[in-house]
């Protein structure tokens, strides 16, 4: 039963801001993945929710009770350790019942309990063994076991899938992820994968040196990214980011560079849907910006038959195809930038084809050069302007 | 015939049919055999070389334990024969241990000499302990300068700290007692050294781990940390044990005239005026060793265990 909720929580080493003024709020049931690339504050931050590294700077809040100040093993928080940690001297059965044994409970209740959560975690045959004989999957799950056993108010998982081979991490992700609704306790999981990301969140936080980018339902995240480095670092590949000048012509915008024209198709089409009213204040806008396209809404037509193309878009050649099995990545060179287009196999790419691909208004994003911030048309102004910085997540 | 599929490794394909034979699925039934006898010449390169080895650590192994041997030989033979050269000792007498039992009191010595090094020795492993688990687990202000006070207490010659230390004891009303023995001796930079070198390699996330799940700072010395050091602790142990043991300056210097130790039990054989009496005296000496060949007897496992292992995985 815990609501987490972090308020402009720093934390400096030296110079390094390792986290940087990040406030979240994590409702009760919630599964709140943090994901960025390595070194972007992630551990620090679980860590400091934990108790286990006191911030720099702000509050941590369980259940709106300020803990900022209280120890690790009064926060009724259980974590579960990238390295598992699990104790070497001891067996699975006492690793499991480790948590128990501080609260003093009695022998027959702790054994009880443990024999209880090696059944939800299938661990029964190996309750004799020592850490070290076991699998990496099975170490994993003992982990998991002593988080478990406690009951807690919410979870803390440091990257706990890091460790175990592809197919084990896709079965251990559907293992947790029923675990938390059986739960229904709150998690907050550290992953730099986005596809754990994507499945397993309820909302994802997207951090990048130590500061809060996104918050976000996975879908929002992916479909409407705050900034240029989310858009950048979800998908695979990743949205393709483009420098590109915005101009207004024929009553709409356009993002125009080398090889691209692409009319775009901004924020609300309520606000948008008539061109007539949208152009008119912005016949001489020039707005330098960042295109996003994500590969897989780019789609091909070939160079050839694209006299009549009336949305004409962009246009390159294709350097490499990749073959993904049910779908094919093609590399193509736009103007001066690589561009990335995933569709069905076979997409009908041949390696140097000159080629012209199309979007979607709707499929287009836009970003502001310098700092990166996803724009939004707002009617009432002159140009395109940057979205209000990262709401706090509720 | 059926389709035919490509030759694999577990099914070579069947011999009598035709196009199987000119594909020629490999044999592994002989191949490799072949190789075994095939690198000769460094065979019988490396043996000279092993030999070489075996001979100079022999020698060198010789040389270690010549003195000792000797040390039980004239232990053994008769007190005339004591300046004997031959190396077997016959006829063997065991005279010299009973004189040295008649004029000191061996087994009093031999207690006391025991009290003495075990106390020292767990006194030094605990403050150790206590002292490297604060070094590792926690940061604070002047933690770098008092790291180095430890290292520089064992760097600094015993003779410097000597006649302060004896002062103190004096008007401490110590001198002359076990306990003044002991209990300057009671932290050992090198322990302190030592098992911190261990604890910093010491797993991070299991201490984290013990407090999520709990444990007072305390409690996760004992029951996380102690258990998982058990061989570096039993090293270390040793270690201090044998220093201890082997103390013979520092003892005498506090008791003084009284052969309270058996270090100092063997002094009493010494004499300038009418020479050493090296039966008695060999006989005491090997006395005071044995408790510590039983010791290394009984725990090798874990001496070498824990010099050799670095850390925990
Ligand atoms: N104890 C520490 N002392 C100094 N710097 C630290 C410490 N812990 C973390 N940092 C720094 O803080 C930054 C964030 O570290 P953190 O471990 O939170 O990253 P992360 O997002 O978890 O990365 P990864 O995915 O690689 O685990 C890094 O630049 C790191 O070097
Ligand atoms: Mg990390």
């Amino acid at each position: 039963m815990s609501r987490i909720t972090v308020e402009n929580v720093t934390r400096r080493y030296g110079d390094v801001r390792a986290v940087d003024g990040v406030s979240l709020d994590v409702a009760h049931g919630d599964f709140l993945v943090l994901l960025g690339p390595s070194g972007c504050g992630k551990s620090t931050l679980l860590r400091m929710i934990a108790g286990l590294v006191p911030p720099s700077d702000g509050r941590v809040l369980v259940d709106g009770r300020d803990v900022t100040e209280t120890p690790a093993r009064d926060r009724d928080l259980a974590m579960v350790f990238q390295s598992y940690a699990l104790y070497p001297h001891l067996t699975v059965a006492r690793n499991i019942g480790f948590p128990l044994r501080t609260r003093r409970q009695r022998r027959a209740e702790i054994s009880a309990r443990v024999a209880e959560v090696a059944d939800i975690l299938d661990l029964g045959k190996l309750l004799d063994r020592r850490p070290r004989e076991l699998s990496g999957g099975q170490r994993q799950r003992v982990a998991l076991g002593r988080a478990l056993v406690r009951d807690p108010g919410a979870f803390l998982m440091d990257e706990p899938l890091s460790n175990l081979d592809a197919q084990l991490r896709t079965a251990t992700r559907t293992e947790i992820t029923e675990l938390h609704h059986r739960l229904g306790r709150t998690f907050v999981y550290v992953t730099h994968d986005q596809v754990e990301a994507m499945t397993m969140a309820t909302s994802v936080a997207v951090l990048n040196h130590g500061r809060l980018e996104q918050v976000g339902t996975p879908t929002e995240v992916y479909d409407t990214p705050a900034s240029a480095f989310v858009a950048g670092f979800l998908g695979s590949p990743p949205m393709n980011l483009l420098d590109a000048e915005v101009v207004a012509r024929d009553g709409r915008l356009h993002a125009v560079a080398a090889g691209v024209d692409v009319p775009l198709g901004l924020g609300d089409p309520g606000q948008q849907g008539e061109p007539g009213k949208q152009g008119e204040p912005g016949e001489q806008v020039r707005r330098p910006a960042v295109l996003g396209i994500r590969p897989e809404h780019l789609s091909l037509r070939p160079a050839a038959s694209d006299g009549a193309a009336p949305e004409a878009t962009l246009r390159g050649t294709v350097r490499t195809i990749e073959n993904l099995g049910s779908e094919e990545i093609a590399h193509c060179r736009v103007g001066a930038a690589e561009v990335a287009v995933r569709a069905r196999r076979p997409a009908g790419f041949t390696v140097g084809e000159a080629v012209v691909l199309t979007v979607r208004p709707e499929h287009t994003h836009l970003f502001d050069r310098e700092s990166g911030r996803r724009l939004v048309w707002r009617p009432d102004r002159d140009a395109p302007i940057p979205a209000a910085r990262v709401p706090v997540a509720t | 015939m059926t389709l035919a599929t490509e030759p694999s490794v577990t099914e070579p394909a069947p011999p009598e049919g035709a196009d199987g034979a000119d594909t020629g699925a490999p044999s592994i039934g002989g191949a490799p055999m072949t190789n075994f006898d095939a690198p000769e010449t460094p065979g019988g390169r490396s043996r000279t070389r092993v030999v070489v080895g075996h001979l100079t650590l022999a020698v060198l192994g010789l040389a270690c334990i010549f003195p000792i041997y000797w040390l039980y030989a004239t232990s053994l033979r008769r007190p005339n024969d004591v300046y004997e050269v031959n190396p077997l000792p016959w006829p063997l007498s065991v005279d010299s241990y009973r004189t040295a039992i008649d004029e000191i009191d061996v087994l009093r010595l031999l207690l006391n000499t025991t009290v003495v090094a075990v106390l020292t020795a767990l006194g030094q492993l605990l403050t150790s302990l206590l002292a490297a688990y604060a070094f590792a687990a926690w940061n604070f202000p002047l933690k770098r300068l008092l790291y180095l006070a430890f290292v520089g207490s064992w760097l600094v010659p015993f003779q410097v700290a000597m006649l302060p230390n004896y002062v103190l004891l004096h008007q401490l009303g110590l001198l002359n007692t076990l306990s003044g023995v002991i209990v300057p001796n009671i932290v050992s930079g090198l322990g302190v050294l030592l098992l911190r070198q261990h604890l910093d390699g010491f797993p991070k996330e299991l201490l984290e781990a013990a407090r999520m799940d709990g444990r007072s700072s305390w409690s996760t010395l004992w029951t996380v940390v102690v258990p998982n050091l058990r061989a570096a602790l039993a090293a270390l142990g040793i270690l201090l044990l044998v220093n201890a043991w082997n103390e013979y300056f520092w003892p005498a210097l506090v008791l003084q005239r009284h052969n309270d130790v058996l270090q100092l039990g063997i002094r009493s054989f010494m004499s300038s005026t009418e020479g050493d009496d090296w039966g008695p005296l060999t006989a005491t000496a090997g006395l005071a060793c044995l408790p510590i060949f039983v010791i290394y007897l009984v725990l090798q496992r874990h001496v070498v265990s824990g010099f050799v292992r670095s850390g925990l995985r």
